[in-house]
């Protein structure tokens, strides 16, 4: 058996944050960490303890139990509702439940398909087993008694490592169910900086091709984010360090492209903008045609190839 | 406002794309807040479409543009619209029902060999008990935990033990008794029996074995003293389903345990997976099982006092559960 297994080819180590979905264009989800999930756990037991609390009294305000046995009843109902809680709004709502919802996190199916009611069904019944079971051996620890003490330690120990010794962050039932936990990506749509360059800026700075072939996507993206920063705040622009900071960054990029002609000082976001335009569209076109530039060292690794 | 046409490519490919991304981010949103089965078919049907022309867009996007804030942004849409296009389309009560009808008995069937293995631990652990009782009566204090014996040991007399078996004052009934009991051993024995056996079988097994030897010097003390037929009633009227729902959950962990040993072609990871698809299953069975023992114990054991009638309930019981597993699912011929 163990010759067998050797004989297959050891598979390259896929990305935990990718998801490939049926339709075979992998997706970037990020896998949660264990802060938020923790959160959102917090937050589930405590919702359904105010479920189970709110049962009793009512039970109690209509004199169906007795007060020797109100201590059994209550950890019965807390029981009762928890697990069916998280199974049916896992199902109801897709991977979340009340505290996922806040946390905006939830649970994906690993191979990309829909979660089936079977998956959820198993991760939250061996949650049981995980969590609730020595979170209430946690509560109940006796002095007395170290050997049990130190079982349930050893427990507890080993429930947390496991998630922490996998790169998806799964406990144990996510293994069993092949899940795991994602954040939520939000999409916000920026304006595309390409568009809206008017056209007496654009033939007022004009850039050869040779000039282009200097920097890469990783310059480019990096001058995005500087050009997206001064269109969110446009008071930014009357700030006398980001004008400092401009300044030299237009040194750099005439610098390094070799641009002749001195850039006003009023013009700076202006020519950036320009040259943002240019060299994407050159990178873009260069990409087109198969060759990818990753950034301004590309020349380098051609050469080495 | 005039168009410039002197835009570049990956510009133009989203100007022409922008305004579906929109209406699929609309869509998407309100599948998530709403839910699919409110949206009008019309809805529905742009969220599909809309969805795989987006993971296209998504496609094409990384491959022709440089705009990092459009491919975060069409990144972040498609996983949104693919979370929402592949939501479960099951109903809590579809699920429900299916499980009952079907997939319950049905995976009782298939791991038929595992809950065997159940009941063999828990039969041969009765088995030595009671015949380590015959040996030498002071088994009894080593493996009966104090608490659960209630009083009734080798030194109690048969007078308490025949007034314990047919008790006629119940001091707690109806709901109480129900919660009491249910957080009483065995659920606990059948938790830890199902949760250990992921941690390779030994465990599972070997608390069932134990609750077998409990049970065994139990009756042994019992027959003993000429109470055999009545303890035996007294047993049956939940016992039956009881210990039946231990032996399952026994079953189904040590399912869980095997993957864990035995993995055969794939991972262990891969083998656990698989086998906890009817392991849960079976858990579940159990637990069902447990929830009826409660409420014949809290409800039936205390009004039904006669031997008879304990024993006849106590194996209908048990033969519907057995009808359930064996018939249940199955096509009709």
């Amino acid at each position: 058996m163990k010759r067998q297994r050797k004989a297959k080819a050891p598979a390259p180590a896929p990305d935990p944050n990718v998801l490939l979905p049926p339709e075979g264009v992998p997706l970037h989800l990020a896998v949660s960490g264990m802060g938020a999930r923790f959160g959102a756990q917090i937050t589930d037991i405590l919702i359904t303890m105010i479920g189970a609390i709110a049962l009793v009294v009512l039970l109690a305000v209509m004199n169906l139990t007795s007060p020797q046995t109100l201590w059994a009843i209550s950890a019965l109902l807390f029981f009762i509702i928890r697990i069916p809680y998280y199974v049916l709004t896992e199902l109801a709502w897709n991977g979340q439940t009340i505290g996922k919802r806040m946390m905006k996190i939830k649970v994906v199916s690993r191979d990309g398909l829909s979660l089936s009611a079977h998956a959820l069904v198993v991760r939250n019944l061996m949650k049981e087993a995980e969590i609730f079971l020595p979170g209430t051996l946690l509560l109940t620890l006796d002095a007395a008694s170290p050997v049990a003490s130190l079982i349930s330690l050893g427990w507890i120990v080993g429930t947390i490592m496991v998630p922490l010794l996998n790169k998806r962050r799964q406990r144990l039932g996510d293994m069993i169910a092949g899940t795991y936990v994602i954040d939520l990506p939000t999409p916000i749509l920026l304006k595309d900086l390409a568009q809206s360059v008017p056209k007496p800026v654009k033939d007022k700075f004009v850039f050869l091709s040779h000039q282009l072939d200097h920097y890469g996507a990783l310059e480019l993206q990096t001058l995005e984010d500087l050009l997206r920063a001064q269109e969110n705040r446009p008071s930014m622009q009357t700030n006398a360090r980001n004008k400092a900071t401009l300044d030299s960054v237009i040194a750099k990029i005439r610098n390094k492209i070799g641009y002749a002609d001195k850039v006003a000082p009023a013009d700076s976001v202006a020519f950036l903008r320009a040259f943002y335009n240019a060299q994407r569209a050159h990178l873009e076109q260069k990409q087109l045609f198969g060759e990818r530039r990753q950034d301004k060292f590309h020349a380098d690794k051609a050469e080495k190839d | 406002m005039e168009e410039p046409t002197d835009l570049i490519r990956s510009a133009r490919f989203r100007k022409e794309r922008e305004a579906d991304w929109l209406r699929l981010e609309e869509l998407a949103t309100k599948a998530e807040t709403q839910g699919l089965r409110r949206m009008s078919f019309g809805e529905a049907r742009d969220l599909a479409a809309l969805y795989r022309e987006a993971t296209t867009s998504l496609a094409i996007a990384r491959e022709i543009s440089l705009d990092k804030g459009l491919l975060s942004y069409l990144e972040a849409l498609t996983a949104r619209a693919y979370l929402s296009v592949y939501a479960p389309q099951e109903s809590a009560r579809g699920v429900i029902g299916r499980f009952m009808r079907k997939s319950g008995p049905i995976a009782m069937r298939k791991s038929w060999f595992f809950v065997l293995l159940g009941f063999l631990s828990m039969g041969l652990g009765g088995l030595a008990g009671y015949l380590l009782y015959f040996d030498d009566p002071s088994w009894f204090y080593v493996l009966m935990p104090g608490e659960l014996a209630g009083g009734r040991s080798p030194d109690a007399t048969t007078g308490y033990l025949r007034s314990v078996i047919y008790d006629d004052d119940p001091d707690a009934s109806g709901l109480g008794a129900f919660a009491t009991y249910l957080f009483s051993h065995n659920t606990r024995i059948a938790i830890f029996v199902f949760g250990l056996g992921v941690f390779l079988c030994a465990p599972a097994i070997l608390l069932t074995f134990y609750n077998g030897l409990i049970i065994g010097v139990f009756f042994a003390l019992h027959v003993d003293r000429g109470l055999g037929w009545d303890l035996f009633g007294w047993l049956s009227i939940h016992g039956v389903t009881e210990l039946s729902a231990i032996c399952i959950a026994c079953g189904g962990g040590i399912q869980l345990g095997a993957a864990v040993l035995f993995p055969g072609q794939s991972t262990r990871a891969e083998a656990l997976r698989i086998a906890g698809r009817d392991a849960a299953k079976l858990a579940i069975v159990a637990a069902l099982m447990l929830v009826a023992a409660a409420f014949i114990e809290g409800y039936g054991r205390q009004l039904i006092q006669d031997r008879n009638a304990r024993l006849i309930i106590g194996w209908t019981i048990g033969g519907l559960w057995l009808m359930w597993f064996v018939r249940g699912g199955r096509a009709q011929a």
